[in-house]
């Protein structure tokens, strides 16, 4: 176990060398430049000249990645040019809110998704199942904002039940929070659940046809028990998959949801950090979002070995 | 003329009084709070970080901090930090005395000193601010004793005190002290002397501010909380106050305002300023660098169906680029009228195709005016590709005038001087056509030294005549500032300058 930990980690840092590395490539080939956007009506060329000596845009631009690194590996990520805030803080700040609309996000499409798939894949192309699947179909066309923007229009304008911008704080208000977060956490729950849906309901049907399930209905156990017990576990490998990589997509923030419904999540951050040309602030969410995807893919991982015991077994 | 002028700012005085008179004491109901909607992200306060201060910014340092005029309800300056001023006949010293026994929220006192220290901040070269083109007429700012504060201006201005008024990134006063002792961390920790004080900031979420026990008008101010919430997503913006969670929103969505005007839960407030949603023509490049072009691409604008269609008619045609809010009013501009014949004719007089490409915002309005735009043009035989780019990019492309044709904007301010001087003037950073002509050079000396208003009126009408003549610029609509708000917020003045004022607001809860 412990040597599938370390190999894993060795994987990790390149990952994390290769996609700062092109994070800041992508940004040095943006139009725009941070110290006009800064100086505006003051962009004499001494003072971009100067404000580039400052920001240490001047220096080629593996310089300015390798002192970026160095500043990293030290623990700081930086300071926004822009509105003065260490990016650590920033970051912090805005976690939360993604965290909890991933969780919501994540239990809403698998409370959704895993009895559906069950059903379905119980009488395949019976017409319960047919009509899941359609449904799921067309939700997985469906997108975000246009979603957002329809429940939006039922829960906060027509029936006023619901909040569609009010964010409120977990620490200030549970309930107030959980309010606020129902209408984003239910447009990417119903985002979510037709993935999980199709991927668990093919994965089933295939377990059902095994032999060890013949084998057990042979013995007489009960359909139910058969399904739970005995075909659930061994399905729901990619299941683990998928939910794993939506979890390491969803921390870097679901950027159209948390902008639609102003929520102060770790994507808006992203997304104004680019607008801006808020270099660092960008640089350091890529950071952070690669770190937890990797980790949170690491973690599927060690999962894997729970749910399959040839994986855990596979290797001498 | 010092005398008179006294007298003219003791009628301020009076004016102001008589404001308060007709208001009946008490009509106002204290206590509650209100949540105001922006349109972005608050980056902070720090002249020196932020460089500039848009609607949303303004919108909270109105609460926060204070100016040394403010604008009565007729466009005219009123005493705010300053209590009265008088200035010298040639309108190069202004003179301002300040209210005695106002504390900054962080308890260090208010005064001449620290109008100084504001000013003088901004002018130093050394800070390479952003802020600094627009207090560019300002020689010093010197404090000879501890109420007055004295302001001595490289050319005259007869308009200074209605310039001091918004709460701009140069007109607000931050404490020295907490300047000083925060340094950096000041630009997210502001502190003035105004209305209501910071409580917190979750960054990209909300700032709360509540009222400030300690203000010196202890009548205001009536309400005991206002959070300012940037809701970048207009669909969202404009969701929120239908459905409550908003009190007052800043929009400048057509359809969603037409359709606020007929929902009788809200109320729409409007107000028509100076200045005008402009376009500049790089003349330095072809097809630009001829006039006829450049006459005959607004010979073929239609601007009543532009308006219509884009803005349902809410913003009007502009004539000139002063505006309806200005004190220029001129009997004629010039402005061409829509012929596409007589574009034609030009253009076969040029004998070249017209090809270019116009820079647009990358968001649907920019991307509508981009289409309509090419539409008009693609009848007069003219190819416009539209080139959609972001804000930060636009501004990078202006400067460096990197652009065929790019959207621009004169504010509405309470003089077209700093604007028009730094859109128009030959070797202005900002004069973004590049267009040098010596007339126009010397109207606009003329109209910043001078003393005559009149006169003044006079160079800015010539001057628009030239500027419609020879279209380096052109302008389609006016300025035209919206709010969206519940019918029980009172006491919501004039959207100058588009900012959105709830430092007198309460609720009427009848």
């Amino acid at each position: 176990m412990l040597d599938l930990v370390g190999r894993k980690l060795i994987y990790l840092l390149p990952v994390l060398l290769a996609v700062t590395a092109l994070t800041f490539l992508i940004a040095a080939l943006l139009p725009g430049d941070l110290a006009l956007a800064m100086l505006g009506d003051q962009a004499t060329p001494e003072n971009v000249a100067a404000l580039h000596q400052k920001l240490g845009l001047d220096l080629p631009l593996w310089q300015q990645y390798l002192h970026w690194l160095r500043h990293v590996l030290s623990g700081d990520l930086g300071t926004s040019h822009r509105t003065g805030e260490t990016v650590v803080h920033a970051i912090a700040g805005r976690l939360p809110v993604s965290l909890e609309l991933l969780v919501i996000a994540q239990l809403g499409g698998l409370l959704i998704g895993v009895p559906l798939a069950m059903l379905c894949a119980v009488r395949p192309d019976s017409a319960v199942d047919r009509v899941v699947s359609g449904v799921a179909f067309g939700m997985l066309s469906m997108p975000p904002f246009l979603l957002a923007i329809v429940l939006i229009f039922i829960f906060a304008l027509r029936l006023g039940i619901l909040p569609a911008t009010a964010y409120v704080p977990l620490a200030q208000d549970v309930l107030g929070n959980l309010r606020s977060m129902a209408l984003p956490g239910a447009t990417l729950a119903l985002l979510e659940w037709p993935t999980i849906l199709r991927v668990l309901r093919s994965d089933l049907i295939s377990t059902l046809q095994e032999d060890y399930i013949a084998m057990a209905r042979a013995k007489g156990l009960t359909a139910r028990r058969i399904l739970f017990v005995h075909a659930l576990k061994p399905s729901s490998l990619t299941l683990v998959t998928v939910v794993g990589l939506n979890i390491g997509r969803l921390i870097g923030g679901a950027v159209i949801t948390e902008s639609i419904f102003a929520l102060p999540g770790i994507g808006r951050l992203l997304v104004e950090s680019i607008y801006t040309r808020d270099f660092i602030v960008l640089q350091g969410c890529v950071l952070f979002v690669a770190v937890a995807f990797v980790v949170v893919n690491f973690l599927v991982d060690l999962l894997y070995a729970a749910l399959d015991p040839r994986i855990r077994h596979g290797r001498a | 003329m010092p005398s008179d002028n006294r007298a003219r700012a003791g009628l301020a005085l009076a004016a102001f009084a008589a404001l308060a008179c007709a208001m009946p004491a008490g009509a106002q109901t204290r206590g509650g709070s209100a949540t105001i909607g922006v349109e972005q992200d608050i980056a902070g306060f720090d002249p020196l970080i932020v460089g500039v201060y848009d609607t949303g910014q303004e919108a909270a340092a109105v609460l926060i901090f204070e100016t040394l005029t403010r604008l009565d309800g007729s466009g005219k300056p009123a005493p705010g930090l300053a209590q009265s001023w008088e200035h010298s006949a040639d309108f190069k010293t202004w003179t301002f005395k300040l209210r005695p026994d106002v504390k900054f929220q962080d308890g260090s006192p208010f005064n001449a000193e620290a109008v100084a220290f504001n000013f003088q901040r901004q002018l130093d070269p050394n800070n390479h601010c952003r802020c600094a083109i627009y207090v560019s007429n300002i020689a010093k700012v010197e404090a000879p004793d501890p109420l007055t504060a004295v302001f001595q201006l490289k050319n005259p201005s007869p308009n200074f005190a209605p310039i001091l008024a918004p709460p701009t990134v140069n007109n607000v006063i931050h404490s020295p002290k907490a300047i000083r002792e925060m340094k950096e961390g000041y630009n997210r920790h502001p502190v003035g002397t105004g209305p209501f004080r910071l409580k917190s900031w979750q960054s990209g979420d909300r700032i709360v501010l509540d009222r400030n026990p300690d203000y010196w008008d202890k009548e205001r101010p009536y309400l005991d909380q206002i959070v300012v919430r940037p809701l970048p997503d207009n669909t969202a913006r404009f969701a929120s106050v239908l459905s409550g969670e908003s009190d007052i929103i800043w929009h400048d969505r057509a359809d969603d305002i037409v359709k606020a005007k007929k929902n009788p839960n809200v109320v729409v407030n409007e107000y028509a300023g100076s200045g005008a949603q402009v376009y500049a023509f790089n003349t330095k490049r072809p097809p630009f660098d001829d006039v006829r072009v450049r006459q005959a691409l607004r010979y073929a604008l239609d601007l009543k169906t532009y308006s219509d269609v884009a803005w349902e008619g809410l913003w009007k045609p502009a004539k000139d680029p002063w505006g309806p809010g200005s004190f220029v009013q001129c009997k004629d501009s010039g402005a061409l009228p829509y012929d596409p014949a007589k574009a034609k004719a030009l253009l076969k007089d040029y004998g070249k195709p017209v090809e270019f490409k116009m820079v647009v915002t990358a968001t649907p309005r920019g991307r509508q005016i981009g289409q309509i735009f090419q539409e008009m043009w693609r009848e007069i035989g003219v190819t416009m590709v539209i080139d959609q780019v972001d804000q930060t990019t636009l501004v990078t492309k202006a400067f460096r005038r990197d652009f065929d044709l790019t959207p621009w904007r004169i504010i509405d301010l309470a003089d077209p001087d700093p604007q028009a001087y730094a859109n128009f003037h030959t070797g202005s950073p900002v004069n973004l056509s590049d267009y040098s002509n010596p007339e126009v050079d010397k109207l606009l000396d003329d109209a910043r030294t001078s003393g005559d208003q009149e006169r003044r009126v006079e160079d800015y009408c010539k001057l628009a005549q030239i500027l419609n003549r020879e279209v380096p610029w052109f302008w389609p609509l006016d300025n035209h500032y919206f709010s969206i708000a519940k019918p029980g917020l009172k006491g919501v003045p004039k959207q100058y300058s588009d900012i959105i004022d709830l430092s007198g607001a309460w609720w009427d809860k009848k």
